[in-house]
C-alpha cells in the first residue's frame, strides 16, 4: 500500500459504511470497500483490518443485520443491511459530520 | 436478549465464529484475486498480492473476532488474561495480597466451619429438631433427673411426643478381658433409640423382653469400643461381657453396635443397656435418676409440648401430692442445651477474626489505592483509547478478584488445618468431632472471597478512575506539590480504629485472665493429685457397706509413702459448679429470719487437712460417727447465724433423702468452691460419703503430684481388686481445663489483635512512605529553600500521628460496644478499665511512632540537589 493512501478516521469508517449500506438492500465486505473507493473517485480505501471489525462492531451495536447469501459468481458471503436503529444512527453521525466540518471549514477560512 | 445469546454462543464455541470468519474473509480475498486477474494479473501474482494486502490472515481473524467478543461477557475473560498479566508483573504486592487474604479469609473460614458445625448444623440425627431435653423442676433442689416412674407417665400420658426416654450413666469394669476395663455405661429407659431415630449399624435394638426387670441381659456397644476392643469384627454380636453392676459381675450378651453419630447426650458412652422400668426399687417417686430426652410429634411445637407436659403433671400431682406437686417438667430443644454454653465465645471470636478480614482488606484497598495512582498513566493512557471508566474500573476490580480467589483457596486450605487444631485446642467444645470442611464452608469462602474484592477494591477503583485524574495524563507527576491522598489515609485510620477495638477486647480479657491467676481461692491446689474409682449406682443400695468402702480407699491412698492425707468429694473445689440447697433448723428459727440457702457439698472428713482449708472454730467431723455431721464456712456462720452460735445446731431437709439433718462440729475459712471466678457463698460440707460412681478422690503429696499416680493405682489393686482407677491428673489440671474455653478465646482474640494492630502499622507505614516518595521534589524544593530538616521530620512525623490518634478515638469509642458484648466474660475488670485503655492507646501510639518514623526520617534525609537535578 502506497505512503498516498487516504485512512480514513475511526468514527468516518462508520458513517460510511453506514450511508454505503443506505443506498442499497444489502452489501457484502467487499463491495463495500468497492463502492467507497469507487464513490470517493479512488480517494478513499477501506483497509479490511479496519472493515471487519467495524462491521462486527455494528452488528453488535444492532446497526446492520448480517446474513449468508449467494453472489452473482455463485460464491458464498455475508451481506450486510441496514437496520431501522442503523436508519437513525446514520442520521446522527451524519447530522454530526456537517456540524464538524463546517465547524472546521470556519476555523480554515478564519486561519 | 438474543444479542446476549449470540455472545454466550461465541464465547462457548470460539470455533465456529472464527470458522465464520474465515469463510467472511476468505470470500473477501478472493474477490480481491478476481479483480487483480481482470485486470491482467496471472493467478499466482493476484493470489500472492491480495494475500499480502489483506495482510495477516489469522491476526485478522483474531481481530475482528475480538470486535465481537471484546464487549459483554467475553469482557470478564480478557480482563481476567489483561489482569493476570498485570499481576505477574508485580510479584511482590501480588504475593503479598494474596497472603493476607489467605490469613484473612483462611481464619474466618475456620471459625465458621466451627460455628457452622457447632451453632448451625442440625445435630446428626433425622429431624433432629424435634428432639428435646426434658428435666424436671424442683424448687429445693438444682438436679434435673427424673424418676423412673415418673418418666413412663410423662411418656404414657402426654399427647405431643413420639416417644419420652431417659439416661443416666455410671462407670462399670469389664473384666472379661485380662485387666478390668473402665466403660462409660448409659442405662437407658426404653423407647431410648426411637427417640433419636437411629438404630444399630450392626445388629438390633432391645427387645421386648429385654426391656423388662430379670430379662435377658442385652448390651448395645459403641462404635469406638467396637473398634477398640474388637477390631471392628462383625461377629460381635452374640459375644458376652463381664460387666461389674450393682456390685456382683454379670454377663451380658452384645445385641448391637451403634454408628459413630451416637455421640449425644454424652460424647464418651461405649455401653448401652436397659434400666427397666418394672424394677421394684424404681417406682418410688423420690427417688430420681434419668435425664429425659424426647422426640416431639411432627408439627408439635415447644410451647404445645411444655404446657401438654405441664397438664400432665398437674394430673399427677392430684394422684401423688407428695411429692408431684413440687415438680414441674422443664423442656429445651436439645441442640440449645447442648450448645447454648459456646454460643456467645464463638461468635465473640467469629467477630474478632471478621474485624480482623475487614482490616486486611482495608489495608489491601489502601495498598491498591497507592497502586493506581502509580498506575495512573496506564488508566490515562487506556481513557484516551476511549476505553470507558466502567470497563477500566471492571478490569481493576477483577484483579483484586482474582487475587481474593487465590487468597481464598490458600485460605481454604488453611481452615481445613486449622479445624484439625481446634480439635485438638477445644477438645471440650460440644460436637467438636463434627467440625471440618464441606460445601458451605467453600460456599463461604467464596463469599468472602467476593466480599473482600468489593471492600479492597471498589474504593482504588472509583478513585483510581476519577476522569480528572485521568485527564491530567501529562501534568500528573511531575509538577506535583502537595499531593495529599485523604482516601488512603482515611483507611488507615479505619485500621487503627478497628485495632484499637480488637485490642482494647482482648487487653480486657487479658487482664480477666490475670486476676483469675491472682485469685486466692482459700484452698491450695498445688500438690494435689485427682483420680476417680469405677463404681456403680446399685452400691448405694447397702450405705453401711459402700460408706466402708470408701474409707477403705482412703485408708489405702494415705497409707501410700509420698501421700500426706486424701479426701473425697463430689465436686472439685474451684472448678465452676454450683449446688444450693435451702435449710432449716431443728432447734427452731424465727420467720422473720431469712431462710437459710447455701451451696452444698459433701466430702469425706479429709477434705479440709488436704485442702489446706483451714478450721476456725470448733472440730471436723470425726471420722467415724454414728450421728450425721457437717462443716459451715464463715461466710454461713456470720450470715446466717451471727458466728459461733451454729456450732452444735441441726440442719437439713427432714424429709429428703439427699440432705438428711446433721449436726454442725465446726466453722472452717472461706473458699471459692463455686469456681474461682466466684466470690465464696455460704457453703456446707455434709460430712460422710457412700460409694458412687461421680466420686472424685484427692491426695495431697508431698512432691510432684503427677509422679504418685502409679503407686496409688497399684495400692489400689490390693485393697480393691475388682475396681478400675481412672481419670488422674492433678487438680490444677481441671482447675485450668474449667476454664479452657476462656483460655481459648482469650488467646485467639489476642492473636487477633496483635495481627490487626501489626497490619494497620504495615498500612500507615506504607501510605506515609508513598506520601513521602511522591513528595520528595516538594521537600527537595523546600529545604533548597532553607526549610530545616527537624521540620521536614516533624511534619510527616505529625501526619502519621494524627491519622492513629484520630483512629484511636473512633476505635474507643467502637471499644465501647465491643467491650459491652464481653462484659459477661470479665472477671475482675470494667468494661471501661483505664489501665486496659491506656495500656492500648500507649501501644497503638508507640508502635505508630515506630511506623511513621522511618518513612519521615527518609523524608528529612531527602537531597535537594538531586532531587531538583531529576527535573
Amino acid at each position: 500500500m502506497g505512503t498516498k493512501k487516504n485512512d480514513i478516521l475511526q468514527g468516518t469508517l462508520v458513517l460510511l459504511i453506514l450511508k454505503t449500506l443506505a443506498g442499497q438492500k444489502h452489501m457484502h465486505g467487499y463491495a463495500i470497500t468497492a463502492h467507497i473507493h469507487a464513490v470517493s473517485d479512488q480517494l478513499l480505501r477501506v483497509e479490511e483490518g479496519s472493515l471487519y471489525p467495524a462491521l462486527h462492531r455494528m452488528e453488535q451495536a444492532g446497526w446492520v443485520r448480517a446474513e449468508w447469501g449467494m453472489t452473482g459468481k455463485n460464491r458464498e458471503a455475508r451481506f450486510y443491511s441496514l437496520t431501522p436503529l442503523g436508519r437513525k444512527q446514520l442520521a446522527e453521525e451524519q447530522e454530526s459530520w456537517v456540524r464538524l466540518t463546517s465547524g472546521v471549514g470556519k476555523v480554515l477560512r478564519y486561519a | 436478549m438474543r444479542k446476549w445469546l449470540g455472545r454466550l454462543w461465541n464465547a462457548i464455541r470460539p470455533g465456529r465464529l472464527d470458522r465464520d470468519l474465515e469463510r467472511e474473509l476468505r470470500f473477501h480475498v478472493n474477490e480481491r484475486i478476481d479483480e487483480l486477474q481482470d485486470a491482467g494479473m496471472n493467478a499466482e501474482t493476484a493470489a500472492r498480492l491480495a494475500r499480502e494486502q489483506f495482510g495477516n490472515y489469522t491476526a485478522q481473524i483474531e481481530r475482528t473476532r475480538d470486535m465481537d467478543i471484546a464487549e459483554g461477557l467475553d469482557a470478564t475473560l480478557r480482563n481476567v488474561r489483561v489482569s493476570l498479566r498485570a499481576l505477574t508483573k508485580s510479584p511482590a504486592f501480588s504475593i503479598t495480597v494474596v497472603l493476607t487474604l489467605a490469613l484473612g479469609i483462611g481464619a474466618n473460614s475456620a471459625v465458621f466451619s466451627a460455628i457452622n458445625s457447632v451453632l448451625l448444623r442440625p445435630l446428626p440425627f433425622p429431624n433432629s429438631d424435634r428432639i428435646v431435653s426434658i428435666a424436671q423442676i424442683q424448687a429445693k433442689t438444682p438436679q434435673p433427673n427424673i424418676a423412673p416412674a415418673r418418666l413412663e407417665d410423662w411418656n404414657r400420658l402426654n399427647h405431643t411426643f413420639d416417644a419420652i426416654s431417659g439416661y443416666y450413666t455410671q462407670d462399670d469394669s469389664e473384666a472379661s478381658g485380662d485387666l478390668p476395663e473402665k466403660l462409660t455405661h448409659a442405662l437407658v429407659s426404653p423407647r431410648f433409640l426411637q427417640v433419636w431415630g437411629v438404630a444399630p449399624q450392626l445388629g438390633r435394638d432391645f427387645n421386648p423382653p429385654e426391656e423388662r426387670y430379670g430379662g435377658p441381659n442385652a448390651v448395645l456397644i459403641s462404635d469406638g469400643y467396637w473398634r477398640r476392643r474388637f477390631g471392628a469384627s462383625p461377629d460381635v454380636i452374640g459375644k458376652t461381657l463381664r460387666l461389674g453392676i450393682y456390685a456382683q459381675q454379670l454377663s451380658y450378651t452384645i445385641i448391637g453396635v451403634m454408628p459413630v453419630s451416637m455421640a449425644f447426650v454424652q460424647r464418651n458412652v461405649d455401653l448401652w443397656s436397659v434400666s427397666a422400668p418394672d424394677f421394684p426399687f424404681a417406682r418410688n417417686r423420690d427417688l430420681t435418676w434419668f435425664l429425659g430426652v424426647g422426640r416431639l410429634k411432627p408439627g408439635a411445637t415447644l410451647t404445645q409440648a411444655r404446657a401438654d407436659l405441664e397438664t400432665v403433671q398437674a394430673d399427677l400431682a392430684r394422684e401423688f401430692p407428695k411429692p408431684d406437686a413440687q415438680i414441674r417438667p422443664g423442656i429445651q430443644p436439645l441442640k440449645e442445651q447442648t450448645v447454648g454454653g459456646v454460643r456467645q465465645s464463638l461468635w465473640v471470636v467469629f467477630g474478632a477474626v471478621t474485624l480482623l478480614l475487614l482490616i486486611a482488606c482495608t489495608n489491601i484497598a489502601a495498598l491498591l489505592a497507592s497502586r493506581a495512582a502509580g498506575r495512573q498513566h496506564e488508566i490515562a493512557v487506556r481513557f484516551s483509547l476511549g476505553a470507558s471508566r466502567a470497563s477500566v474500573a471492571a478490569q481493576l476490580l477483577t484483579e483484586v478478584f482474582l487475587l481474593a480467589l487465590a487468597g481464598a483457596g490458600l485460605g481454604l486450605g488453611l481452615a481445613a488445618a486449622m479445624a484439625r487444631v481446634f480439635r485438638v485446642l477445644a477438645g471440650d467444645l460440644p460436637r467438636v468431632d463434627e467440625i471440618g470442611l464441606d460445601w458451605h464452608i467453600v460456599a463461604y469462602s467464596l463469599l468472602c472471597a467476593a466480599a473482600a474484592t468489593l471492600a479492597c477494591g471498589l474504593l482504588p477503583a472509583i478513585a483510581g478512575t476519577r476522569r480528572t485524574l485521568a485527564g491530567s495524563l501529562a501534568a500528573s507527576g511531575r509538577s506535583q506539590v502537595s499531593g495529599r491522598r485523604p482516601a488512603s489515609f482515611m483507611l488507615v485510620g479505619v485500621q487503627v480504629a478497628l485495632a484499637v477495638m480488637l485490642l482494647a477486647g482482648a487487653g480486657l480479657l487479658l487482664r480477666s485472665f490475670q486476676e483469675l491467676g491472682r485469685v486466692a481461692g482459700g484452698f491450695d491446689p498445688d500438690h494435689v493429685l485427682t483420680f476417680r474409682i469405677s463404681a456403680s449406682w446399685g452400691e448405694t443400695g447397702n450405705l453401711k457397706a459402700s460408706g466402708q468402702t470408701v474409707k477403705r480407699i482412703l485408708e489405702g491412698v494415705a497409707a501410700v509413702p509420698g501421700v500426706e492425707s486424701s479426701a473425697a468429694t463430689f465436686l472439685l473445689p474451684g472448678v465452676p459448679s454450683t449446688f444450693p440447697v435451702e435449710l432449716n433448723v431443728a432447734e427452731g428459727r424465727a420467720d422473720s429470719e431469712p431462710k437459710i440457702i447455701a451451696e452444698s457439698r459433701i466430702g469425706s472428713a479429709g477434705l479440709f487437712a488436704t485442702m489446706h482449708i483451714p478450721l476456725l472454730a470448733g472440730e471436723v467431723c470425726p471420722q467415724e460417727s454414728n450421728t450425721p455431721g457437717m462443716m459451715v464456712n464463715r461466710s454461713f456462720a456470720n450470715i446466717y447465724f451471727g458466728g459461733e452460735g451454729v456450732i452444735g445446731k441441726h440442719l437439713g431437709q427432714p424429709s429428703s433423702l439427699y440432705f438428711p439433718s446433721a449436726v454442725v462440729r465446726g466453722i472452717v475459712g472461706d473458699a471459692r468452691e463455686r469456681g474461682l471466678d466466684h466470690e465464696p457463698v455460704p457453703t456446707i460440707y455434709y460430712c460422710g460419703l457412700i460409694m458412687q460412681p461421680g466420686l472424685y478422690f484427692l491426695a495431697r503429696t508431698h512432691g510432684n503430684p503427677v509422679a504418685l499416680g502409679e503407686s496409688i493405682r497399684r495400692k489400689l489393686h490390693e485393697v480393691e481388686p475388682g475396681r478400675s482407677v481412672f481419670d488422674i491428673s492433678p487438680l490444677t489440671a481441671h482447675l485450668s481445663d474449667a476454664f479452657a474455653q476462656n483460655r481459648l478465646r482469650t488467646v485467639l482474640l489476642t492473636f487477633f489483635a496483635l495481627t490487626a494492630i501489626s497490619l494497620a502499622c504495615i498500612g500507615l507505614y506504607g501510605t506515609l512512605s508513598y506520601a513521602v516518595n511522591i513528595r520528595r521534589r516538594e521537600v527537595g524544593l523546600r529545604l533548597a529553600l532553607g526549610a530545616l530538616r527537624a521540620q521536614i521530620l516533624r511534619q510527616f512525623l505529625a501526619q502519621g500521628m494524627r491519622v492513629s490518634l484520630l483512629g484511636c478515638v473512633a476505635g474507643l469509642g467502637l471499644a465501647g460496644a465491643f467491650t459491652k458484648v464481653l462484659a459477661g466474660m470479665l472477671f475482675g475488670v470494667s468494661p471501661w478499665d483505664p489501665i486496659t485503655m491506656t495500656g492500648v492507646i500507649v501501644l497503638v501510639i508507640t508502635v505508630s511512632i515506630v511506623a511513621s518514623l522511618l518513612p519521615a526520617a527518609r523524608a528529612a534525609r531527602v537531597e535537594p540537589m538531586c532531587v531538583l537535578r531529576e527535573e
